[in-house]
């Protein structure tokens, strides 16, 4: 007989293992590193899964398990931020814009060459659909510091696609 | 909210809902604009980042899952198995260590543990202490005199009727022993205990006294009592 926990980590699997993997993927930057870090979260996850109190909350509550996980294998330094208000914001041009490239590998390409601390908030935004504040407790950081970091994310980002160099001008800290 | 402000938090959230990036959007075709050329990038970018999972993850983790299940099941049985085996394995051992104790030894460590049947004075019916032996297997021919407790007690793996026989000169211990038998006749001192053990009959007769003055009228009782002269 399959019991009502079964049943949910059943469903939580197959609806979330591939955002999980994607996720993974990005985190690591290796497939089958990946497909493992999403087993292993799935694994500890059935046995806190007590502790899910919302649904609604699960993929973020996973994507923390995952990224300890992660953390558990690759010890990584805490990055620096600096503050999103010190930032210059050049004017777009249409060069800079992927869907001028039409190459989403440009853009994975670009996205393997980002700095590990713009890509990580990054990835927890536009991936797992954290905002700022959430991104800013799971990375153990201010909102404000979040903020600047996917701004800046996103500027280099579009550098490397168009090889302009204006991001060059944001302002760091003193 | 500014242009400025606009697009600083443009680059932050493009999806943004702030009541105020909304207003300004609304204002300013420029910013409103910009935002559109931001949504298409953030398409982009998720579409490019949707590395597609391999086949059947979904599966192959819940495979993971039934067969760490199934080894965390084995391991408790295992366990509890193991623990079981030990469990007997060491109840055997004391048992064994148990065994391999003189008699006398388990006797005295016996009385230590009621040492207060010592102290009883008022004398218990001839009934009881028939019963009690007869609970036994056993048959007395007569009930000595002066006796002032009894009880069926287990000493280690044996069985026994352990009585108190009050008198002049102090309490004496016996313990009739019915399921073994002693191979010689000997008087013994332990832990400040005098003793004798008497192979009598099936069992074996142990006294322990303070004073074992009066062994040998009690140990001539017994044999009387015993039919086993």
């Amino acid at each position: 007989m399959v019991s009502s926990k079964q049943r949910q980590f059943d469903a939580l699997v197959r609806s979330l293992s591939g955002d999980l993997f994607r996720y993974a993927y990005w985190l690591c930057g290796d497939e089958a590193l990946a497909h493992d870090l999403v087993q292993e979260t799935f694994l500890r996850a059935w046995r806190a899964l007590d502790d899910l109190r919302e649904t609604a909350a699960a993929k973020a509550w996973l994507i923390t398990i995952l990224r300890r996980e992660h953390a558990r294998l690759y010890e990584r330094k805490t990055p620096q931020f600096t503050s999103v208000d010190e930032i210059d914001v050049p004017e777009e041009r249409g060069a800079h814009l992927p869907e001028f490239s039409g190459e989403e590998n440009l853009i994975r390409n670009a996205m393997r060459r980002l700095d590990p601390k713009y890509r990580d908030p990054l990835l927890l935004q536009v991936l797992g659909g954290f905002s700022c504040d959430e991104i800013a407790r799971e990375l153990k950081l201010t909102p404000a510091a979040v903020m600047t970091q996917v701004f800046r994310a996103r500027q280099k980002l579009k550098a490397l696609l168009g090889g302009d160099s204006r991001e060059g001008s944001v302002h760091e800290l003193p | 909210m500014n242009c400025l402000d606009f697009r600083r938090r443009l680059g932050a959230e493009p999806h943004c809902n702030d009541a105020d990036f909304l207003r300004h959007r609304q204002d300013c075709p420029g910013c409103a604009e910009a935002q559109a050329r931001a949504l298409a990038f953030e398409q982009t970018l998720r579409q490019a980042l949707a590395v597609p999972p391999p086949a059947e993850l979904a599966e192959a983790v819940l495979l993971a899952h039934a067969t760490r299940q199934q080894r965390l099941r084995r391991v408790y049985r295992r366990g509890a198995l193991l623990a079981l085996a030990a469990s007997l394995v060491l109840a055997f051992g004391i048992g064994l260590r148990v065994e391999a104790r003189p008699l006398t030894d388990q006797a005295v460590e016996h009385l230590r543990a009621e040492a207060v049947t010592l102290t009883f004075t008022q004398p218990v019916t001839a009934q009881a202490v028939r019963d009690a032996f007869a609970s036994r297997g056993l048959a007395l021919r007569e009930v000595p005199d002066g006796i002032t407790f009894v009880a069926c007690c287990p000493m280690g793996r044996h069985r026994t009727v352990h009585l108190v026989m009050s008198g002049e000169g102090g309490a004496v211990s016996v313990i009739y022993v019915v399921d073994v038998r002693t191979g010689a006749r000997e008087d013994f001192q332990h832990g400040g205990w005098q003793g004798r053990s008497v192979p009598l009959g099936a069992g074996t007769l142990i006294l322990l006294a303070q004073d074992g003055s009066r062994f040998d009228a009690v140990e001539r009782a017994w044999r009387a009592a015993l039919d086993a002269r």
